[in-house]
């Protein structure tokens, strides 16, 4: 044993303790052990990558020392083709950068647009609007709970959540007729006014749901083993979250209190957030430190309790009437520019839109929350253990769509 | 605060690079070719001064523009000898917004980083370096991010050709 420690001291020296030098005994035990760097590829197609990403990890025995992501595999030029097809024409791309919120996307894209054009929404459209914004985002968060649980090893709830989220796809499929990239968000309104029963179809969904939810909380979010992968690990103070420019889930699991629906609203969310109907969910620190991973899921699942709130509020208010303005089939929007930032899952979803008063956007930038998220992995990871790397990636709740668009 | 109460704070400080300002104005029924512009005001600045002016805006008790949004460019047209990097803030404690623009000559687009004032920068500036072929002096990592290592040409420029293969991949 001597002979080993003289020869491997030299690459022993450089390496990363995690736990520091509180735990001796274990230090002298890893003294022993040869190590070496190691680079491993994770991805593009790992299933807890959420997409085709790869991220080169350096190692050195279980500890992480360095990751860098790679991105791009899924670029498909969206900003280019928004500087090559007509306004209206280019809302159907936007439901392809984050998948899972499509309706966000209609919705941030039809603002960015609205909002140089000056056209005034009918009340109708505008609550069915925030309803299917609130739905889709109930959805998103179901997907990024439960894949969570299945990226640390907890098959079973994600396929709980597939149930109910099967459901909300089955009424946004019976409102526009497409299960995930809906375009039904349009520039003025929406597409088509709800059919027959499907208000009270939701009603009975929102009821259902309420129900489910404390079995995710009972079954995962305080679950002994869940919590002991997820809390203390990766965390992000306040302080760095800002300077990353996290938004969304992330930003609020660090203890800021921001969400655009409060603090910038826009659609109804004024009068929803003054009728005093939902709450901001925060990071707590409660089972680890603030701003952990479990703080992260924390925030998603209660913030899914809050949108069936707001999804109630609307289908208390709603009022018959027209669903979309009088707008022209092919749009001439007047010059300028306009940015506009929405509350999608994942955090700010920003459209820039520069119009020359023409038939086609001159720039149609997408500033998509999950690529600016992404780049905190390269702080995150150096330091932490190859298991933990899953869980740390996992809690960001990326959707590759969007990173890359 | 509102744009103008921004710009009056800005002047006030005497944030370095502040060129001037662009407010949305009405179209004018006299002059028919003055259609107006829509949308958002924004300041200009100068490029050099950029990742300075940047630093106020975060550090000023009365701005404090916690976040840098995005940053990202434009190409305005083909003919135009200039481009824009424009930068959106955003400020949390007083929930305002400012939109920075700087413009920069496509024969020679080059600026310092900003990544030291905000980590947010970082990506956005290698995207928009990749797909604009501007230089951001200075930037820790200037790889490309979306595009691969050997992509040939800067993708959202006016003037971009498609490429007619890549790695025996028809792009036709």
């Amino acid at each position: 044993m001597v002979e080993s420690k003289t020869v491997e001291s030299k690459t022993v020296e450089t390496r990363v303790d995690p736990h520091g030098p509180a735990q001796k005994n274990e230090r002298e035990f890893m003294l022993d052990v040869r190590t070496q760097d190691l680079e491993v590829n994770m991805g593009p197609q790992h299933p807890a990558t959420h997409g085709v990403m790869r991220i080169l990890v350096r190692a050195d025995g279980e500890i992480c020392t360095g990751a860098q992501p790679h991105l791009g595999y899924l670029h498909r030029c969206a900003e280019k083709i928004g500087e090559n097809v007509e306004w209206l024409q280019y809302l159907p791309y936007t439901d392809r950068y984050d998948y899972l919120a499509a309706m966000n996307n209609n919705l941030g894209y039809s603002m960015a647009v609205e909002k140089l054009m000056g056209i005034e929404i009918p009340r109708r459209a505008l609550m069915i609007r925030t309803l299917c914004a609130e739905l889709n985002r109930i959805g998103s968060h179901l997907i990024a709970f439960g894949t969570y649980g299945l990226d640390i090893g907890a098959f079973t709830p994600f396929l709980y959540m597939f149930r109910e989220r099967e459901w909300m796809m089955a009424l946004f499929e019976k409102i526009c007729g497409a299960r995930l990239t809906y375009s039904y968000i349009r520039i003025g309104g929406v597409f088509n006014d709800a059919p027959p029963g499907w208000l009270s179809e939701v009603e009975r969904f929102c009821d259902t749901f309420e129900e489910k939810w404390q079995e995710y909380v009972d079954l995962l979010m305080v679950n002994h083993i869940f919590v002991q992968r997820t809390a203390n690990i990766g965390v992000i103070s306040k302080a760095m979250a800002l300077d990353f420019g996290l938004t969304g889930p992330m930003l609020r699991a660090s203890g800021v209190d921001w969400d655009l629906r409060r603090d910038m609203p826009y659609e109804l969310y004024a009068e929803i957030w003054k009728s005093g109907c939902f709450a901001i969910p925060l990071g707590t620190g409660e089972r680890g430190t603030l701003g952990d991973c479990w703080d992260r899921s924390y925030v998603r699942v209660m913030e899914m309790i809050e949108s069936i709130k707001i999804v109630r509020w609307c289908l208390g208010a709603i009022e018959p009437g027209p669903v979309i303005a009088d707008i022209p089939k092919t749009l001439r929007v007047p010059t300028g520019e306009a940015y506009v930032g929405i509350e999608n899952p994942r955090g700010e979803l920003g459209h820039y839109v520069v119009s020359d008063g023409g038939k086609i956007a001159i720039r149609c930038r997408v500033r998509g929350p999950s690529f600016t998220n992404l780049a905190v992995l390269e702080e995150l990871m150096p330091g932490v253990l190859i298991a933990d790397t899953i869980a740390i990636i996992g809690s960001t709740d990326i959707v590759v769509g969007e990173t890359d668009r | 605060m509102d744009f103008r109460g921004i710009h009056d704070r800005l002047l006030a400080v005497a944030a370095p690079g502040l060129l001037g300002h662009d407010l949305p104005r009405p179209s004018n029924p006299a002059d028919k070719k003055d259609k107006g512009r829509a949308g958002d005001p924004f300041v200009w600045v100068e490029p050099a001064l950029l990742p300075a002016f940047l630093e106020v805006c975060r550090d000023d008790p009365r701005l404090a523009f916690e976040i840098l949004v995005d940053l990202s460019a434009v190409d305005p047209s083909k003919d135009d000898p200039n481009m824009w990097v424009v930068v959106q803030l955003l400020s949390l404690s007083f929930r305002h917004r400012l939109a920075v623009k700087c413009t920069l000559p496509k024969a020679s687009a080059a600026l310092p980083t900003s990544t030291p004032v905000y980590r947010a920068a970082q990506w956005h500036e290698r995207e928009c370096a990749e797909m604009f072929g501007i230089t951001f002096s200075g930037h820790p990592d200037p790889r490309n991010i979306l595009l691969p290592e050997d992509w040939v040409g800067t993708p959202l420029r006016k003037d971009y050709v498609f490429p007619d293969e890549y790695h025996g991949i028809s792009c036709k």
